[in-house]
């Protein structure tokens, strides 16, 4: 009897796997399917796949060459530009952002409570929300200051500081509350000023948050396509979401190989960023998760 | 500080260059703010809330009050300017050629270094000196002549060679020569105008708007348009930016050209939003629980699952677009099928679904892992001990729980999918859409691909209407935030 029941229970184990197992493999192709056809028609010169055939036949550089040199696609040119408002995005954001955060979490002034709230409401409008009424004040913008109007990256880069600024004060603010108090009374007993503790003890301390915090800024602001398309008309100030839906909108059949080794290019950075990071950007969302 | 204040000054001075008063204000104010609270030592908190507020100011509560205010106003196409400048442009396209047609042939030149036009009308031999304050018919003897007696010559009057009137061509062009009698001569090329009678007539006192030519009286509707007064429905265009009350709300419900589409988007925004939460989670649950078993290679699975949620995501939807094609597309050729995905409505709407299934499987991995490990392990002993199968101890233990953790998280994905606009408007672009019946929305475009359309697409732009649905946007997000805050307790963490 009891053997029996050993083995059965065994049985269930190995058909319990070999279901997890199936599974997981479904999942599997279907996650790699498209990541497939992509490196493969990048490297395939005819960019098409209309054989019928998934194994690849020719290899050539010839999309890649096309895509770095012809000048009607500036493609370096937009990466150009999207790192750049990633960058500037993420890395001000940071700045500004710490010092509101760490002034809602340290400091108490009248209509800190009411401030806190309003962040919370401005926080869930999401900025593209309004994209009318930004549409219309950046062209009014633009007859005075052009550098910082309508089609500029600069004005671009303003409207995503603003927009992610609810965000991402909530989330410092969050950890900074962590960040036990005996610390700063420790400091100031030492004779430090507000600045000196803000500069000196939360700024390194906060220093894992404040990187997942830009990383996050940097990945949405290279994803953002509503507001970068209809603000950036000129095609050397594209970002290269708008540069490449436009250029791989106008012509699919033709276009599919050197995009396919564009996109492959653009995404293999923010891939490798990601999976090097993917242990503090995962632990941001598990908490996330159980904190609500 | 003192280079912000000079860089201040600076735009300051720029703007009141342009006669921005709007502008002006908001850099005076900054920079108000940004000394007093810079310079006084009892400012402390402002030294650091400054610039977050300053942005979030400009870039956020200003857009978001300037949207309140366009969507109660009739604000499109046709409807932008003010209502001076509209009654401008009537008067100036009231302008007509005269019945018998006159024309002059014409010298462009300058008189004492003024713009000025020696002007000869080839019927009557009257030749005249003109510029853009009047015009003075020339005594003969006072001008000389060519071969067909036209003007060409008076003392001081200095001809433009045929490159400075390349130069001036937009001078030329706006040039308007006034007659005593408030007609007007107007340059046609550069060496010939015409007589332009005026027809329109505006009188301030009364808000009447006159036409002589055809004898009609048009008056201000009320809703930014000058209407026949005989025939409301003949409307005079440009017209103006105008309040409208809850016109454009109301529009979205009583106008049948706009009901139809807005409903119909309306219904599958919901559908879409909630049916694709439900499937990543699922999808994402069963993968967490097969994943958490004892598995050979299960880091390397792990690390393959979440690589769609390092891809850029547009660039994931747009090599879907690819892949779906018809032609080309890796998923016709796997099926070896011509299948138009991007034609049929419902095929587009699962194609919709499958997509973004792939994008947020994820992230719905991920967060169902950390919830099943914030489930404690004594629970399931328990539920074990009393002898429960392990179905039993998933479905009635594990899945209410998880349930509850992840709520929160589930909610803000609806919120998210709700406005998911770079996956409809990359992968389908709303459509297809059944525009030979006169369609305006696409059978995947949500809310937010039909503002944007609305807003910004084809020859009518609706920014009024555009704002109205966007109100409409946030309300639903904001009450849905509002509702799983306020579960989450986070409300209470503030006060």
């Amino acid at each position: 009897m009891a053997t029996q029941a050993v083995k059965r229970h065994k049985g269930r184990i190995s058909k319990g796997h070999l279901i997890a197992h199936s599974y997981i493999w479904v999942i599997i192709l279907f996650v790699l399917f498209p990541i497939y056809v992509v490196i493969e028609s990048s490297f395939n010169p005819t960019g098409l796949l209309n054989s019928g055939s998934f194994i690849p036949t020719q290899f050539s550089w010839a999309n890649y060459h096309l895509l770095l040199t012809d000048p009607h696609v500036p493609f370096l040119r937009w990466i150009f530009n999207s790192i750049l408002l990633a960058t500037g995005n993420a890395v001000i954001a940071v700045f500004i952002g710490g010092a509101s955060a760490f002034a809602f979490s340290r400091m108490k002034f009248r209509g800190r409570k009411i401030g806190l709230q309003a962040l919370l409401l401005v926080q869930v409008f999401p900025s593209f929300l309004a994209l009318a009424a930004i549409y219309v004040m950046m062209e009014r913008v633009y007859t005075v200051f052009p550098a910082i109007g309508l089609g500029s990256l600069g004005g671009l880069l303003l409207i995503y500081l603003g927009g992610s600024m609810g965000v991402n004060i909530w989330l410092l603010r969050g950890y900074i509350d962590t960040i036990p108090m005996e610390l700063d009374e420790a400091a100031r007993i030492d004779g430090a000023s507000t600045p000196q503790v803000y500069w000196l003890i939360f700024f390194p301390l906060a220093a894992p948050v404040l990187a997942v915090t830009a990383l996050l800024a940097f990945i949405g602001t290279f994803n953002e396509f509503i507001l970068a398309s209809i603000f950036l008309t000129d095609v050397h100030q594209r970002t290269v979401a708008v540069g490449l839906n436009s250029f791989v909108g106008a012509q699919f059949g033709q276009n599919w190989g050197p995009f396919a080794a564009g996109s492959l290019m653009a995404s293999i950075p923010l891939v490798i960023l990601f999976l090097s990071l993917q242990r503090f950007i995962i632990g941001g969302l598990t908490q996330g998760a159980t904190k609500g | 500080m003192a280079a912000v204040d000079a860089i201040l000054l600076a735009m300051f001075l720029a703007a009141l260059h342009k006669h921005s008063g709007i502008i002006q204000l908001v850099i005076a104010l900054v920079a108000l703010a940004a000394n007093y609270v810079y310079f006084s030592k009892r400012t402390m908190p402002f030294k650091f809330l400054l610039p977050g507020l300053i942005l979030l100011t400009l870039f956020v509560v200003i857009p978001v009050v300037y949207t309140v205010e366009m969507s109660f106003f009739n604000y499109q196409s046709g409807n932008i300017i003010t209502k001076d400048a509209a009654v401008t442009q009537l008067i100036n396209n009231g302008l007509t050629p005269d019945a018998a047609n006159t024309s002059y042939d014409m010298v462009l030149g300058t008189d004492n270094g003024g713009f000025t036009a020696l002007l000869t009308n080839p019927a009557t031999h009257i030749s005249y000196i003109a510029n853009e304050k009047m015009v003075v018919v020339l005594n003969p003897g006072e001008f000389k002549t060519n071969s067909k007696g036209d003007a060409i010559s008076v003392p001081g009057f200095k001809p433009y060679t045929p490159d400075e009137e390349a130069n001036l061509d937009s001078v030329i062009s706006n040039a308007k020569f006034p007659l005593p009698n408030g007609d007007f001569i107007q340059p046609q090329d550069t060496s010939s105008a015409s007589l332009l009678t005026q027809s329109v007539h505006y009188d301030p006192a009364t808000g009447l708007l006159k036409n002589a030519a055809t004898g009609k009286t048009y008056k201000d509707n009320g809703n930014g348009n000058f209407a026949n007064v005989d025939n409301p429905k003949d409307l005079l265009y440009p017209g103006w930016k105008s309040f409208s009350k809850f016109q454009n709300y109301a529009h979205l419900l009583s106008d049948p050209n706009i009901r139809g589409p807005f409903i119909g988007v309306f219904v599958w925004t919901f559908c879409f939003a909630s049916i694709t939460v439900i499937l990543m989670f699922g999808f994402g649950l069963l993968l967490a629980i097969a994943l958490e078993q004892k598995l050979r290679f299960k880091r390397f699975y792990r690390s393959i699952v979440i690589l769609p949620y390092a891809i850029p995501s547009f660039m994931s939807i747009l090599i879907w677009k690819g892949m779906f094609n018809t032609q080309f597309g890796a998923v016709n050729a796997l099926f070896h099928s011509h299948i138009d995905f991007f034609d049929s409505p419902w095929l587009a709407r699962g194609m919709v679904l499958i997509v973004n299934l792939w994008l947020g499987l994820p992230y719905f991995y991920l967060i169902s892992t950390g919830a099943l490990q914030a489930i404690p392990a004594d629970l399931e002993e328990a539920a074990e001990m009393d002898g429960a199968t392990s179905t039993q101890i998933l479905r009635q233990i594990k899945l209410p729980l998880l349930l509850q953790i992840l709520a929160p998280l589930l909610i803000s994905s609806f919120a998210f999918n709700f406005n998911n606009f770079n996956l409809i408007y990359l992968l389908t672009g709303g459509g297809p859409t059944d525009a030979l019946h006169g369609q305006t929305a696409g059978a995947t475009d949500i809310l937010i691909t039909y503002t944007y359309k609305t807003a910004f697409n084809g020859a009518n732009q609706n920014y009024g209407s555009a704002s109205a649905i966007s109100m409409l946007i946030f309300l639903i997000v904001a009450s849905l935030s509002l509702w799983s805050l306020r579960r989450s307790r986070v409300l209470d963490l503030v006060s």
